[in-house]
């Protein structure tokens, strides 16, 4: 480690000018080829995501079709004396004709000519399983539809959310609190302390569930938002540490010359270390966010005997459950739907997140 | 904050000890009500039916049992029954953490054989209650009642549902593979495409359900030139949920010896993991389990369901589901063991139970006997249950057969011969594959693994593969 | 300011005590409420005989867990499992997202809040939802990564039933998850000053030399976050084989993790009183391997704002 702070440099109101530098050929090429390798990442790291969106707008038969293509695509249909067939891309004398399979043979079938249906079935030799589907793009909301109405989607949002942002305030106002403390004071024990902090993470959650579940029921809290959010309060490992190593990083400077002013702890962590602190305090709220909107366990336990009161990933649970039919484009579309919320979200706070960045001023 | 220290750990060890004591004892830490019944005046007592250790959790099932749960508390005020529902993934964890903590929901169900021995020495015995309330057993089937009578436990439950297992399948595949379909009597014989009658067993099954099974090149199994690597059409799904229940539909059998320690795989189990192992691995007709998982499949869940397999065993609550299979499916008669000569049509049953440590046992039973009473008919429709009670059975097709769709199509295709399903109670498997064996839960997972193991694994060899389960089995039993 | 006395500092200090133990008040008050109880607890249960069905009286048993722990082959066997995992799946988790952090970051990109998000999206994925999503890519019939690597001609192995390849296929399926360390790692590096940089190019430092001298010293508060958090997880892992396949440990009980075995203990066994003893010795040895980890912070990690925890 060669390199040791220096004294920041006195702040700039706007961010180092990056975009005003002319490139020359070698940045092009750079730039180029480094966004080339960051969209291949990406390509492959959504693409199960991209299965997930065409599922979710297939129905089972589509889905379970031999062959299915990624989008959802059904055979085209004829109606040949009040019942459909499907339409197959069949061989037949020299050219390829669109004819609708009306009774399947192993070595031969019968079709209808869908243009010429009074001249009756045609029989065509061959095995009709070698033969491509007219197929039809033809998408399906019913998905959505469903997942809506059978989970009261909105309903459940609205638990969500409402669990996710109280949650959400507790964490970011304890954790910030009790990061400071470890961070900016000495005090006999603090060694131990962070440690025994530390440590609570180490005992596997489903240990300590049977009596944390007692005692919430002893409380009363059970079938209640309570047990959720009234611990996000008083802080928790995770965070606390993130933000201790974060505010560690920070240099004295500021904190000593907001003390000389006469401000006191208090003072100091919101005017001095909180601005400084803005990215990590961000990220924080973001991974409460993400956590709460999908926990799963903890309010299926909970909120067991209340579904009005259940958040999304519960509802969302009843799809998976039952092994019978699996039915994957509703679970598609109930997860697509579940995580639009926080994406958008995560779409906004990051805005604040760089903006956050350039007003503490680009020593950081 | 030191000095305080050693006196507030002696605070919370108290604490810690008399949670311990009262969570994890086994007294009954209730008395039950004064004889007679229960006090119709006072606030409400609640009463949790708590779903779903077995069935119930579908999202068509879900409205009905809400409003047998609603029907229910406005019929009278002296209960308030909550339907406590957590989805199956995790209501075992969620059952074990409400029991330990002391508050065990009151009425459990609807779960069948597996599911209650999971949990085996939570069961209230019904024997007093029954008699107290001067229920009348004898509308059951004598057989079903004793279904639920466990030594050492009691009357545990009073039957609800019965599932018998049939034969699904594809009228349209056997059409196009210009086979006959199968036979719909038990007893019957099959007649070949070349006209010979035989013996409805596994052997002619294997030939029928290699025919069934087709390749993208429209060959099928029995065919030179057939690609098992491109197959678009099974001939047989067998229920593999549980390997003991794989083996039951080969022969009856139960792996406990009599002497309640000693491991015995049974003949005909043996003979139909082999049977089923060649299925897959040898001849194809019958999917490996990395196909089985695959989406084209139905992803795990029940592949007659993907429309794509031209015939499944399978118990009768299956019928909830098959929808999707298409709507020109019917049902036949389960083969018989060629080496027996026996038909075994697997059996299942549902009911509901009450824990041993509900805090109102009476108010339990009275919801009890309103969900196997009242409101039985419609949560048998909606579980697509086959009634216990000797007089609703007749009915209970018809039943099914009216169901409709949101969308007004009948649920079921219009002739499904449902009788060949009744028809099979009497193979019912005796002893039931579910029964008792020590360390179950332990076993059940060792089982499990090997199910898991012999559907992916190609060149296995089956008899040693039978024989190290023996062992390993016996040394889970024998550490207890 | 003045010269300082003995009492004079003291009174100080007590005074920098008191307010950072008051900052600490809303943990300690809920850790008190909260942890402690159950903690203790489950470390009482280790010394009883719970079980769920209770057939047996509730009596005190002294060290007889303990005993049966040391000699079960499962925990060990476990134990093993849990570790060859971890050698494969701790340096991706913290050196992946570190990397995409870095590309992020990196001036020559463009659009970077795009792909930011884009990166960012998986992590939202809820958990069960993401697991079975990948089970389905990597399955060797259907799935997308064997049709990838069949289009360059390579058979694609049996991720998910072949015990050779079941570790890298779950180490793709946690590659989801990589989210919330990209945001850590992104947030430590913008927290590094400029001028660093400027100073190290000035001394001729090309990009490797920058990473080496300015980046990883002033981000080693961060990489010691990720690396501490990744032991502790990878200690606990055990959800996504239970989603996978309900726990058998399937194949060839190469996915029987540690957490997993207790897990099944606890809720499907219900051996309360075994589960608890598993628990502490999973704890115990978290403690030992996060304790190493503390001691050996000050030989490598730098704090810019404080001189180095011990």
């Amino acid at each position: 480690m060669s390199v040791t702070a220096q004294r920041p440099a006195p702040a700039l109101p706007f961010a180092k000018a990056r975009t005003t530098r002319r490139r020359s050929p070698r940045q092009m090429r750079d730039s180029f080829l480094l966004t080339f390798v960051a969209v291949v990442l990406v390509a492959g790291f959504l693409s199960p995501l991209l299965r997930s969106l065409a599922l979710s707008f297939q129905t089972p038969e589509q889905i379970s079709q031999v062959n299915a293509p990624l989008w959802p695509a059904s055979p085209l249909t004829f109606n040949y004396e009040g019942r459909d067939y499907p339409v197959y891309k069949v061989p037949i004398n020299g050219t390829t004709r669109e004819m609708a399979l009306v009774k399947k043979g192993r070595t031969e079938s019968q079709f209808v000519d869908p243009s010429n249906a009074s001249a009756g079935l045609i029989t065509w030799q061959g095995g009709w399983r070698t033969l491509e589907p007219a197929l039809t793009f033809s998408p399906t909301f019913d998905n959505y539809i469903s997942v809506w109405s059978l989970l009261n989607y909105p309903r459940l949002l609205f638990n969500t959310a409402a669990i996710a942002v109280i949650g959400l305030i507790g964490t970011v106002l304890s954790c910030t609190l009790v990061a400071y403390g470890f961070a900016r004071f000495r005090f006999p024990g603090r060694g131990v302390l962070f440690l025994i902090l530390i440590s609570t993470i180490f005992l596997p959650a489903a240990v300590t569930l049977i009596p944390t579940y007692t005692i919430f029921v002893k409380l009363g809290w059970v079938g209640t938002w309570l047990p959720l959010l009234v611990p996000t309060f008083f802080a928790n490992a995770y965070d606390v540490f993130l933000l201790r190593q974060y505010l560690l990083t920070i240099p004295r400077e500021m904190d000593e010359a907001a003390a000389i002013d006469g401000a006191g702890p208090l003072r100091t962590l919101i005017s001095v270390i909180v601005p400084q602190a803005w990215p990590v305090i961000i990220a924080v709220a973001i991974f409460h966010l993400v956590y709460s909107w999908n926990d799963f366990f903890g309010p299926l336990i909970y909120l067991s005997t209340k579904p009005d009161l259940q958040p999304l990933a519960v509802g969302l649970a009843v799809f998976s459950a039952n092994r019978s039919a699996q039915e994957p484009g509703l679970i598609q579309a109930g997860t697509l739907m579940t995580l639009i919320v926080p994406v958008l979200l995560f779409l906004v706070f990051q805005r604040v997140f760089m903006r956050g960045v350039v007003i503490t001023g680009v020593e950081k | 904050m030191h000095r305080t220290i050693p006196a507030f750990s002696a605070v919370v060890v108290a604490l810690a000890v008399l949670i311990t004591a009262c969570s994890g004892g086994n007294a009954n830490s209730s008395a039950p009500a004064a004889s007679g019944t229960p006090q119709p005046t006072g606030p409400p007592v609640e009463i949790k039916w708590y779903c779903c250790l077995g069935t119930g959790d579908d999202k068509t099932q879900l409205p009905v049992e809400a409003k047998v749960v609603d029907d229910f508390n406005k019929s009278q005020t002296h209960i308030k029954l909550v339907f406590d529902h957590v989805a199956y993934d995790g209501a075992r964890a969620a059952f074990a953490t409400r029991i330990a903590s002391g508050t065990p929901p009151d009425v459990v169900g609807p779960l069948g054989v597996g599911g209650a021995e999971a949990f085996r020495g939570q069961w209230l015995d019904l024997k007093d209650l029954i008699a107290k309330n001067n229920v009348d057993l004898s509308v059951y089937g004598q057989g079903a009642v004793d279904f639920y009578k466990v030594a050492g436990q009691g009357q545990i439950g009073i039957p609800f549902a019965v599932y018998p297992s049939e034969l699904y399948f594809q009228k349209d595949m056997f059409d196009e593979a210009g086979l006959n379909y199968p036979p719909q009597k038990y007893g019957d014989k099959y007649k070949m495409p070349d006209g010979t009658m035989v013996d409805w067993n596994y052997d002619t099954f294997r030939t029928i359900a290699m025919k069934l099974t087709v390749d993208a090149n429209n060959k099928d199994a029995t065919q030179p030139g057939f690609d098992p690597k491109h197959i678009v059409q099974y001939g047989f799904e067998p229920q593999r949920d549980d390997l003991r229940g794989m083996g039951a539909y080969f022969g009856a059998g139960k792996l406990a010896a009599d002497d309640n320690k000693t491991v015995q795989i049974p003949t005909g189990w043996a003979y139909g993991w082999k049977w089923i192992y060649d299925g897959m691995f040898k001849d194809h007709f019958i999917m490996t389990n990395q196909v089985y998982k695959s989406t084209a499949f139905n992803g795990g869940g029940y592949a007659f369901n993907s429309g794509k397999v031209a015939m499944q065993e399978n118990f009768l609550w299956n019928v909830c589901c098959v929808t999707d299979a298409g709507d020109n499916w019917d049902l036949g008669a389960i083969p018989a063991n060629p080496t027996d000569n026996k038909v075994t049509a697997v059996f299942n049953a549902d009911t509901f139970r009450i824990t041993k440590n509900s805090q109102h046992p009476d108010e339990a039973f009275t919801v009890l006997q309103y969900l196997l009473g009242p409101a039985s008919k419609t949560l048998l429709n909606a579980y697509s249950a086959f009634p216990a009670r000797t007089a609703d059975q007749a009915d209970f097709f018809t039943g099914l057969q009216g169901q409709k769709t949101d969308k007004g199509k009948p649920v079921y295709p219009a002739k499904v011969d449902w009788q060949i399903a009744v028809d099979g109670i009497q193979y019912a498997d005796n002893p039931n594959f579910e029964a008792w064996m020590p360390a179950y839960n332990k076993s059940l997972d060792l089982l499990t693994q090997k199910l898991t193991k012999w559907t992916s694994t190609p060149g296995l060899n089956m008899d040693q593969e039978i024989s190290t389960l023996k062992t390993q089995l016996q040394a889970v039993w024998d550490k207890g | 300011m003045i010269a300082l006395r003995r009492p004079r500092m003291s009174r100080l200090a007590w005074h920098e005590a008191r307010s950072g133990l008051l900052f600490l008040s809303p943990w300690i008050i809920g850790f008190l409420a909260f942890t402690l109880i159950p903690v203790v607890a489950t470390l009482i249960f280790t010394f009883l005989n719970i079980k769920l069905d209770q057939e047996q009286p509730l009596r005190f048993v002294g060290l007889d867990n303990y005993l049966a722990l040391f000699g079960d082959p499962q925990v060990w066997d476990s134990l093993l499992v849990t570790l060859k995992f971890a050698a494969i799946s701790l340096p991706v988790a913290v050196i992946l997202p570190f990397s995409v952090a870095l590309l992020l970051n990196s001036r020559s990109l463009r659009a970077s809040s795009l792909f930011r998000v884009l990166f960012f999206l998986p992590y939202v994925v809820p958990f069960v939802a993401g697991v079975l999503i990948w089970a389905q890519m990597l399955n060797s019939d259907s799935g997308w990564i064997n049709g990838l690597l069949g289009l360059v001609g390579i058979q694609g192995p049996d991720w998910l039933n072949d015990p050779s390849w079941v570790y890298p296929g779950l180490v793709i399926i946690g590659v989801w998850g990589i989210g919330g360390g990209i945001i850590v790692n992104q947030a430590g590096l913008k927290g590094i000053p400029t001028e660093l940089y400027d100073a190290a190019r000035i001394d001729g430092a090309g990009w490797w030399g920058q990473l080496r001298h300015v980046t990883l010293p002033m981000m080693s508060p961060v990489i010691f976050y990720t690396l501490v958090l990744g032991v502790v997880e990878v200690l606990q892992y055990f959800l996504v084989p239970l989603v996978l396949n309900q726990g058998t440990g399937e194949p060839g009980g190469t996915t029987r993790f540690y957490n997993l075995y207790l897990y099944q203990t606890f809720f499907s066994y219900q051996d309360m009183s075994y589960g608890a003893t598993l628990a502490w010795l999973l704890f115990l040895i978290t403690l030992a391997i996060t304790g190493v980890l503390f001691w050996s912070a000050r030989f490598w990690v730098y704090y810019a704002g404080e001189t180095s925890y011990s």
